[in-house]
């Protein structure tokens, strides 16, 4: 029963780690706190029945699909949105994904009509006993290709030009300025990466559940996630994602499905008061 | 554009005949504040029969819970645009006074004033706990502690709801103050309008003592405020919790308007709607607050009226509009807080000094 | 000239800032006597009679809701094509509440006096509905055709109330009867799946009245909302071994459940609320799953038999465009309320008011759908609307819904 459990909240819990990992890169990139993001992961599982349903993409086509619109939109939010509100107050720049994500819900819902949509991939959707686990296959496609985007992501990251361009221009604008770093360019590529990997999480939070406007609730668990893990820390999304996915199917199981909330943003309450920093993260921070 | 935000000095000279006008104008924001209710509810003006539209598709209702509103948005704007700490908390200390008036109104069935005395009780003490954490984070750490904060509340409101009145809800009586009973729309508007006048005298004098002063101060600057001898920490607890009873007054009050409350009512957008209003009237701004949570209440429902007119149109578009109207409501609305955002910073109150200037401009040729 | 202008100018200023105020007073005005002949005839206009729906068009619960409307509105311009109820069209004000309490209430008082309409659909919010039923229970403005209904507004019976949904109540009774008996059950163990809230608890509660009249026991089981994965919800009820599931909440719950069930290789027959009727839910569950799954409804799916009621609107969708969501349970339901409206607004006469029309329906009612439902009867002492159920499953190979049986059968069942 408890590896049964453990298995489903981490599976979860890697969905939830992609997206806070998106969520982060913006947050690192561009200092906005993205209330929008649960609306990203909508985005994308809209993008892939587009893709899918109405298109009729072979699969292959479809991810491209998804992920170059996921960048596009991405670029599209940063150019029209938060570049002309850059250095602003940090709640109005709250307010403004705020707003955005309600003037996305009403578009999609416009485009699509507000009933939900099932999602037909040729993802494995069967299951298979393990060490007496019984694995869904889904759920394990989901976890790994999870897995795999953050790897490729922290490759990236590290290893690669553009990814020390983008430390770079997130450790310090002023500097990566001076050093000729176009960090206006690189913000828009931060955009562009945190879109797309929320736009894949919603493509699978799509599968496993139906693509209704209703995702982005899931989507902003994101949130929790990152602040437990630690706001700057990009292991700290992951492990915050992860934990986020265990707390919430522990909770339902031995609790009550309601109180998943409750000790989620606990949890984020004590780490708040004991090591603001979260866990993962830099101590870095004002304090009084 | 950019020469508007040096608008000219404005010729305002301190004429003593001025007295008399500014008396005069009083009387007639009175006189209309007095009369927006009766215009209202009888929906005719010397014995012409107005039309929805003509009175912009507005009801005495939204009025009313406009006035509930600017509570929250004042209290909201004194905490954040004055004291400097950003708080997602708002519907929690709405839910915090519901619950207490579902105990001692519902349940004990103590009298309407002891209610409020006794909300206003719990909601101080909920935010000084709520503002603890303010001791040692800050910034947008805070605002997550409040959100923590926020769901915690939520929790306890709905195993409340559960527990003690089971499937439908709190319900709530018609409150009565003293004998007057608040059983009609148009005595409700008049008790809200005083107690939204009496929070804002209150809160504007506040800010003007010693202790606003250094509250000022110490959203500028914080060691500034220390030198001036003001214990900054206390004082932010302090505003806290007067915030906060504010806010617990009005979620009372929102609850008896609504005569029925669920764990729903008092959602994370909920709180959020109160961060747009001040932000969209102007932070730091009490007036602000009046014209955000105004806008915030009043606008969609004047969207809907108007878009009601074009859904008969023909085409993809009228089609379209017919089909979907409530997601137009919520796409112009949401982009009129996006454009509000991008070319009004300083929220709408900053709106009038440029628009004078502009048309003074325009005046001058 | 220059002296001159600075002189004259705080007066020109006020002058401006009285013109300010004073231009849309004005405007309002004088636009006040070209509408003047508007006056409030509760809703009644020479050419067409003002009707109003309260629902959810486009918050949380708006994927279910604005279908019903739908469903209102074509059957409204299949009588309006038709010329109408004595010679006026039917007009309807669809009015959205976002499923919020607060809305409701503004877009209620609307309905009442602001744009008066003689009579009011849907009311698809429990929570509001619970909130204004002191209002219309004693106000002049009768609900007729409720999308939910809550005991508040619903009992005891009021001249001013109509339901117009399948009442949980007799759906808990029909469905659990229908199993017991299709199974051979002696005392079934019966387990509801349904998401937290108010709703879900009163449902189980009759379920499990239901359940205990026949020896057994029901046990609740609860899920979020916006639940991803049911593991911890599945594996309670592989432990618990119930003789059948039955499922409240969206579509969702209903997906996951059976989706869940299925990985495990639990084969527990299940039955959903009526509002878990739409062919995308059982397409989403897939064949397999969708075999166990059926849903207890008071109403015939568009499209599931030939009688001349479901022909009818399959029909007319078709024409207005509507195939997309003929099929959906919702569609169907709101196309009968749209009837309800029609008939209602005939029986209140030539010279209808809100009192005639109370007055006409308080004497009791028989709307025959043609085979959509069975016949729904209102009388003075009971407005619980339709009553009878019957259970539809789904057949993936013809995309058709399959019925088990006749309405009349659960006539045994439904007290």
């Amino acid at each position: 029963m408890l590896g049964q459990v453990l298995f489903s909240g981490l599976a979860l819990g890697s969905i939830y780690g992609l997206v806070a990992l998106g969520f982060v890169v913006i947050l690192k990139a561009t200092d906005v706190f993205n209330f929008a993001q649960g609306m990203f992961v909508v985005c994308g599982a809209y993008l892939a029945v587009t893709a899918l349903s109405l298109l009729g993409l072979p699969f292959p086509l479809a991810i491209l699909f998804i992920i170059l619109g996921a960048a596009l939109m991405g670029m599209g939010v940063h150019a029209a949105l938060i570049r002309p509100l850059s250095g602003r107050p940090i709640l109005s720049i709250i307010m403004v994904t705020i707003a955005l994500s309600i003037v996305m819900r009403a578009g999609i819902e416009i485009l699509y009509g507000p009933a939900g949509r099932t999602l037909s991939t040729p993802l494995p959707s069967g299951g298979f006993l393990f060490a007496g686990l019984r694995i869904s296959q889904l759920h394990l496609t989901a976890a790994a290709v999870s897995w795999l985007c953050m790897l490729a992501f922290g490759l990236f990251f590290r290893f690669t030009s553009v990814g020390l361009l983008m430390r770079a221009a997130a450790d310090s604008h002023e500097a990566a300025t001076i050093a000729g770093v176009k960090v206006d360019a690189m913000n828009r590529l931060a955009w562009a990466i945190g879109f797309t990997l929320a736009a894949i999480g919603g493509l699978f939070l799509g599968q496993l559940q139906i693509v209704s406007t209703e995702l982005e609730t899931i989507g902003l668990l994101a949130l929790p996630a990152v602040v437990i893990g630690g706001m700057q820390s990009i292991p700290g999304a992951i492990l915050g994602g992860l934990l986020v996915g265990v707390i919430e199917q522990l909770a339902s199981t031995y609790i009550s499905p309601k109180s998943a909330d409750v000790m989620i943003y606990a949890l984020l309450l004590v780490i708040l008061l004991v090591r603001p920093w979260g866990l993962l993260g830099q101590k870095a921070i004002n304090r009084v | 554009m950019s020469d508007l935000a040096t608008p000219k000095p404005a010729a305002a000279p301190a004429l003593p005949r001025a007295w008399p006008r500014r008396f005069i104008l009083w009387g007639l924001a009175l006189a209309a504040l007095a009369y927006l209710p009766v215009l209202l509810t009888e929906r005719m003006i010397f014995g012409i029969y107005l039309s929805n539209m003509t009175l912009l598709n507005l009801g005495l209702s939204q009025v009313n819970l406009m006035l509930i509103a600017m509570l929250g948005a004042l209290s909201l704007n004194y905490l954040t645009g004055c004291a400097g700490l950003i708080s997602i908390g708002h519907a929690a200390f709405y839910a915090t006074g519901a619950m207490s008036a579902a105990v001692i109104g519902t349940q004990l069935g103590l009298p309407f004033p002891l209610v409020l005395i006794g909300s206003a009780l719990a909601g101080a003490v909920m935010g000084v706990v709520a503002g603890l954490p303010s001791l040692r984070v800050q910034g947008l750490y805070f605002v997550l502690s409040t959100m923590a904060v926020h769901y915690l509340v939520a929790y306890v409101f709905l195993e409340y709801q559960f527990r003690v009145f089971d499937v439908v809800g709190v319900p709530f009586g018609t409150p009565s103050l003293f004998g007057f009973e608040l059983s009609t729309p148009m005595r409700w508007y008049f008790f809200l309008l005083a107690l939204v006048a009496l929070v804002y005298a209150g809160l504007s004098n506040s800010l003007r003592s010693r202790e606003g002063r250094a509250l000022l101060a110490m959203r500028d600057h914080e060691r500034a405020a220390t030198s001036l001898g003001v214990d900054v920490r206390i004082l932010r607890i302090k505003a806290f919790g007067l915030t906060s009873a504010i806010a617990a007054v009005a979620g009372t009050l929102y609850a008896h308007y609504l005569s029925n409350a669920t764990s729903e009512s008092f959602g994370i957008t909920f709180a959020i709607q109160f961060i747009a209003m001040i932000i969209i009237g102007g932070m730091g701004s009490l007036k602000g607050s009046l014209i955000g949570a105004a806008l915030w209440l009043l606008l969609p429902s004047i969207i809907t009226g108007f878009a009601a007119g074009f859904g008969g149109g023909s085409g993809i578009v009228g089609s379209m509009l017919g089909e979907h109207r409530a997601q137009f409501v919520q796409l112009i609305f949401g982009l009129l807080v996006v454009a509000l955002l991008i070319y009004a910073p300083g929220g709408l109150v900053s709106i009038g000094p440029k628009v004078r200037a502009l048309l003074g401009r325009w005046r001058k040729g | 000239m220059m002296t001159l202008t600075r002189k004259i100018l705080p007066t020109r200023s006020s002058a401006y800032r009285a013109l300010l105020i004073a231009a849309p007073i004005i405007a309002c005005l004088g636009s006040a006597p070209a509408l003047a002949q508007n006056t409030p005839q509760d809703g009644v206009h020479p050419d067409r009679v003002d009707w109003g729906v309260l629902m959810d068009l486009s918050g949380p619960t708006s994927a279910s809701q604005s279908i019903w409307v739908a469903g209102l509105q074509d059957r409204i311009r299949m009588v309006n094509e038709a010329g109408g109820v004595h010679g006026r069209r039917i007009n309807i004000l669809a009015e959205d509440n976002r499923f919020n309490a607060a809305t409701d209430r503004i877009a209620f008082e609307k309905l009442v006096s602001q744009t008066p309409v003689i009579a009011i659909s849907g009311m698809g919010t429990s929570a509001s509905q619970v909130a204004l039923s002191p209002t219309i229970r004693a106000g002049k403005v009768p609900i007729v055709g409720t999308y939910t209904s809550t005991k508040a507004l619903s009992e005891p019976v009021s001249p001013m109330v109509y339901n117009g949904f399948c009442g949980y109540k007799e759906m808990a009774q029909a469905g659990v009867g229908h199993y017991v008996d299709r199974l051979g059950l002696k005392a079934p163990k019966v387990a509801t799946v349904a998401i937290e809230s108010a709703g879900g608890k009163e449902y189980h509660d009759f379920i499990a009245e239901a359940v205990a009249k026949r020896g057994g026991t029901a046990h609740h089981i609860t899920m979020k909302v916006t639940a991803v994965d049911v593991t911890p919800q599945a594996l309670e009820l592989m432990a618990l071994k119930p003789d059948f599931i039955t499922i409240y909440g969206v579509p969702n719950t209903a997906i996951l459940t059976m989706k869940a069930l299925q990985q495990y290789g639990v084969k527990i027959p299940a039955f959903g609320i009526t509002y878990l009727g739409a062919p995308q839910i059982f397409t989403a569950m897939g064949p397999e799953a969708g075999a166990n799954y059926t849903f207890a409804s008071c109403f015939t799916p568009g499209g599931s038999d030939t009688l001349p009621g479901n022909v009818e609107m399959m029909t007319f969708a078709e024409k207005v465009g509507r195939t997309a969501i003929r099929e959906d349970i919702n569609y169907v339901a709101g196309w009968v309320a749209g009837q309800m409206i029609s008939e209602a607004l005939q029986r209140a006469g030539r010279e209808a008011t809100r009192a005639k029309l109370v007055e006409s329906l308080s004497k009791g009612f028989t709307i025959d759908t043609k085979g959509l439902s069975a016949p729904i009867v209102y009388t003075p002492q009971n407005n619980t609307g339709p009553v009878l159920f019957r259970m539809f499953g789904y057949d993936h190979a013809t995309r058709k819904f399959t019925a088990f049986g006749e309405y009349a059968d659960s006539a045994r069942y439904v007290q």
